[in-house]
Formats: C-alpha cells, sequence, structure tokens
C-alpha cells in the first residue's frame, strides 16, 4: 500500500495550461503538496479561477498531463478509486434518473438489470425513491444533485470528489443540501474532496479546510475544524464557527484580485 | 411545483381564453382554406381565366370522385407509395450509418467530403440518364433516385448531430471511464437523435421531389406519370388531382417521422 492509509497524496502537483494557438503557458496550479486520511472530509476554498477544480480533474484522471506525483487508495478491485460529483446540469438529459445513477456502473461492463438492482439502494439513500422513472427536467434543482451525487456513489468510490455541487441551487436548497450531504458522508462513510467558494459551506461540512491562493493556486493553509458532529444548520451561527470563518475570510481577502478574470 | 402556485394564483380570466386559442387557430385556417377555394371557384365560374388553364375546386372534385371510384388512381397510387417509403426508407438505412460514421472518424470525413460535396451539387435530375442505363427503368431506379434525393439531408444533418452534445457529457462519461462504445450510446447517439430526426424530415421532402423526378422521366405509372399524362392531354382538374395526392403522401410520411420524433423526446419537456 503505497498510500499508507491516505486515501489520497498529492506530492508536488503542479499543472500548466497551454494555449493551443497562441502557445502561451499559464500555470493554473503550483506545488501541491497534499495527504488525506480515509474518511476525512476534506474542502478547498479560493478565489475564483484559482485552479480549485483544475487540482479535482486531475485527481479524477480528466487531466493526464500534470507534473508531480498523485496516489489514490484502491483496496479493491471492485469499486472505483475516484468518482466526481459535477455541478449542475450533469446528469444525462436523455436518461432516467435510474439509468443515470446506475450510469457508472454501466460504464464497467455491468449489465443494466444488475446496475439498476445496485442503484436502487442509493436512489434510496439520496431520498430520490420514487422518482427513479422520471427524467432529470422533472426535478428541482437540489433533486438533481442528489441523483448526481447517488451516482458517483454507487461506484463504491474510496475517494468522493465533489466539484462546487451546490453552487447553482438557490440558498435555502443549497443549506438542506448541505445537511443532507452530511447525513449520506455519516451513512456512506466516504473520503470527501470537496471544492467550493463558499466559506461557511466549507467550514460546515469539512473536517479540514484547505486554502488556495489566487492563481497560480498553491496551498496557503490547512485549518482544522474541530467543530462537534453531527453537525446542525444552526452550527453556522455559533461563535467558533463565525471564528473560523473570519480566520480563512482574511486569507483569502488579500487574494481576491478583480482584474483576475474566472477560469474555472 | 411554482408553476402550480401560479396557477392557482391567477386571474379567473385568462384560463378561459387560452382555452379558446387551439379553436381560433382552427376558425383561422378553415377560413384562409374556404376563401381561397371561394375565389378561385368564383373566377372559374365567372370565366375570368379558362378553365383548361386554371380548372376549379369543384371540377377537381369531380374527377377526384371519378378516378377514385372507377379504381384509375390507385395503381398510381400504390407505385409512388412504394416507391417514396422504399426510397426514404433505404435513404434513412443508409444515410444514418453513414453520417455518424463521417461524423465520428476525422480520416473517413476527409476521404468522403470532396464526394459527398460533388455529389450533393449535382442535380439529381441530370444523374437520372445515367441511373436508368445502369439499374434500367423499372422499380429499382425509381427507388434508386428516390434515395439519391433523399440521403444528403440526411447525411449531413446526422454528420452535425455527432458534434452536438455539450463537451460537458463528454467529460462525465470519461470520468466514470466510460469505453468509446459507451460514450457512443450514452452521449453521441441520444444528442444526435433531434438531429436526425430533422435530417428525416427534411428527407421526406426530397424523396417527393425523387419520386417525381423518377416518373417524370421513365415511366407508365404512378402519381408524376398521372400529372405527366394528364397535362399532356389538357386534363387540367386531374393534374391537380395528382398535385394534391403528393402533398397528401409528403404530409402522411412527415406525420410518420413526427410520430416517431415524439416516442424519442419523452426526455425533453413539451414545448408550448
Amino acid at each position: 500500500m503505497t498510500t499508507g492509509g491516505m486515501a489520497l497524496r498529492a506530492r508536488g502537483v503542479q499543472f500548466t495550461y497551454i494555449d493551443p494557438t497562441t502557445h502561451d503557458r499559464l500555470v493554473a496550479i503550483e506545488h501541491i503538496d497534499l495527504e488525506i486520511p480515509e474518511g476525512q472530509f476534506v474542502s478547498i476554498v479560493g478565489p475564483s479561477g484559482c485552479g480549485k477544480s483544475t487540482f479535482l480533474k486531475i485527481v479524477n484522471g480528466l487531466l493526464p498531463d500534470y507534473q508531480g506525483e498523485i496516489e489514490v487508495l484502491q483496496r479493491r478491485s471492485e469499486g472505483s478509486a475516484h468518482a466526481m460529483v459535477f455541478q449542475d446540469a450533469a446528469l444525462f438529459p436523455w436518461f432516467s434518473i435510474l439509468a443515470n445513477v446506475a450510469y457508472g456502473l454501466r460504464c464497467r461492463g455491468i449489465p443494466s438489470k444488475v446496475a439498476n438492482e445496485r442503484a436502487m439502494p442509493f436512489i434510496r439513500m439520496v431520498g430520490l425513491e420514487g422518482f427513479e422513472a422520471k427524467y432529470p427536467y422533472q426535478l428541482s434543482g437540489g433533486m438533481q444533485q442528489r441523483a448526481n451525487l447517488a451516482r458517483a456513489l454507487t461506484v463504491d468510490p474510496e475517494i468522493l470528489l465533489m466539484d462546487e455541487p451546490f453552487a447553482a441551487l438557490d440558498a435555502q436548497t443549497r443549506e438542506l443540501m448541505q445537511a443532507e450531504l452530511l447525513r449520506i458522508w455519516a451513512e456512506a462513510r466516504k473520503t470527501v474532496l470537496f471544492i467550493t467558494h463558499q466559506i461557511d459551506e466549507a467550514i460546515y461540512l469539512s473536517d479540514r479546510v484547505l486554502v488556495m491562493s489566487a492563481r497560480p493556486g498553491r496551498l496557503l493553509a490547512d485549518i482544522p475544524i474541530d467543530l462537534p458532529r453531527p453537525r446542525e444548520l444552526r452550527i453556522k451561527r455559533t461563535p467558533g464557527f463565525t471564528a473560523l470563518a473570519d480566520q480563512i475570510w482574511e486569507l483569502i481577502t488579500p487574494q481576491i484580485r478583480p482584474d483576475v478574470p474566472a477560469a474555472d | 411545483m411554482t408553476t402550480e402556485s401560479v396557477a392557482h394564483r391567477a386571474p379567473p380570466n385568462p384560463p378561459s381564453t387560452a382555452r379558446w386559442r387551439p379553436s381560433e387557430r382552427l376558425v383561422f385556417g378553415l377560413l384562409g382554406f374556404v376563401v381561397v377555394l371561394s375565389v378561385w371557384e368564383a373566377v372559374s365560374v365567372l370565366g375570368l381565366v379558362k378553365k383548361v388553364v386554371l380548372s376549379s375546386p369543384t371540377l377537381i372534385l369531380n374527377a377526384a370522385i371519378k378516378d377514385i371510384s372507377n379504381g384509375v388512381i390507385w395503381p398510381h397510387l400504390q407505385a409512388s407509395g412504394t416507391e417514396y417509403v422504399l426510397g426514404f426508407l433505404a435513404a434513412l438505412v443508409v444515410g444514418v450509418p453513414v453520417g455518424l460514421a463521417i461524423g465520428l472518424f476525422r480520416r473517413l470525413n476527409y476521404l468522403l467530403d470532396p464526394w459527398l460535396s460533388a455529389i450533393y451539387a449535382t442535380p439529381t435530375v441530370a444523374l437520372a440518364p445515367l441511373i436508368i442505363i445502369i439499374l434500367g427503368i423499372g422499380l429499382e431506379a425509381k427507388v434508386f433516385i428516390v434515395f439519391l434525393e433523399a440521403i444528403f439531408v440526411i447525411v449531413v444533418s446526422t454528420m452535425a448531430g455527432v458534434h452536438a452534445a455539450d463537451a460537458h457529457f463528454h467529460d462525465i462519461a470519461e470520468s466514470f471511464r466510460a469505453s468509446r462504445w459507451m460514450r457512443f450510446r450514452s452521449v453521441v447517439l441520444p444528442a444526435s437523435v433531434p438531429y436526425i430526426l430533422t435530417g428525416a424530415r427534411l428527407g421526406t421532402g426530397r424523396a417527393l421531389v425523387g419520386v417525381v423526378i423518377a416518373e417524370f422521366l421513365a415511366s407508365n405509372g404512378g402519381i408524376g406519370f398521372y400529372i405527366l399524362l394528364n397535362g399532356s392531354i389538357l386534363q387540367t382538374a386531374r393534374v391537380y388531382f395528382g398535385i394534391v395526392l403528393l402533398g397528401i403522401l409528403g404530409v402522411a410520411l412527415g406525420e410518420f417521422v413526427r410520430v416517431i420524433e415524439r416516442r424519442f423526446d419523452r426526455w425533453r419537456p413539451a414545448i408550448r
């Protein structure tokens, strides 16, 4: 086991975008070192365009041309090392909810009948029972993201990668989904790497919050969140919580440069 | 849920006007139809234009009733219908896979594109004598002309459909390690279906042109032949009747495609 009990270990990860026409080089992230123990919920926050989504894509294998080392724990031959929960509109609109949730299994060559059977418990887990025959357009944004989460859980990943999954939701639905995610996380017992630009979301959900600098993205701070679990939404209004929020805000504020266009 | 609450709060009047809208559409549609036919009939009855040139709705109706009741029209309708359906289906069966293949494989596109452009730019009528030399004047030649007329819109539209899927969906497929085949089935094909069906609908119109071309050039049956024959003996009413029949054929096949389209459209919110 190279990862030594770590669900994810990244060493000196760097990524440079090269513009295909002008050949301009843009260093998106620079020298990221990171270890995530199994079962931990870790969030990365940072200003827009800091490369946090780029880092997630690298871990997910969507950007193979990175420098450095990334190791993801893989204990079983069955099951995936990682699965991604995407931002909004990530379900295939032409598939039913059930077919969407079973998609990861289908991609592994599991016949649809078996895949559907194995997807059902996860549909129940995210609270979508009774909606499995619906198409995505028939569901609200929050329900679509529940299905998106179920799809990632169905492949039984060692680490769940979440790329601002609640960014497109309205404020109230977002809060509810945060609480739901914690419930599901407790039930599914997964390691989570969560990307967000919302500081309170990161604190509420996480065991650790990593703060990223403006581009080129580096890790500025690694802040443990030792608020007791299970957490209820009203913990957001406690002094301990707001102190953490202030601390992170102070790290991020100098990083925000209004002239830098958002790249991710 | 939001639409529900909006409906509850809506004032009582709008629903009743909304219910009237479809029949308003029907009323105006019929009105236009009646006006045109009446003016046509009047012009003909008043002798403003010679009957042999313009005919009239009642003359056409009489001719239609006569040729339907004595059975003259059926073999023609059957001949045209056969050419139409066979030629169109062949174009669909060949055109969709070819369009998908060209869309998927860049090198195949480079290889075939000059040929496609050249054949597409050449009017099918110009090719007809060649087709008749090769295939004779039987059903095969006519079906082939219909096929040739219909296939290009189907191929071109399908090709466009291959690249219609949002890059986002390819990312999702890739993140789940979808095989090429799985990606084709789950992303490329579903996203291209609306394009394929649009191509098919345009193809039904082109195929009908093919039917008329084929029958004008060499035939002893079919609606095109019926029109040509009656035109040459100044049976103007029958010429119009033939044109109406062609229109009906076109609408029928177009509706057939629309029914298929609706089956594939379940995943989309209904328009209107």
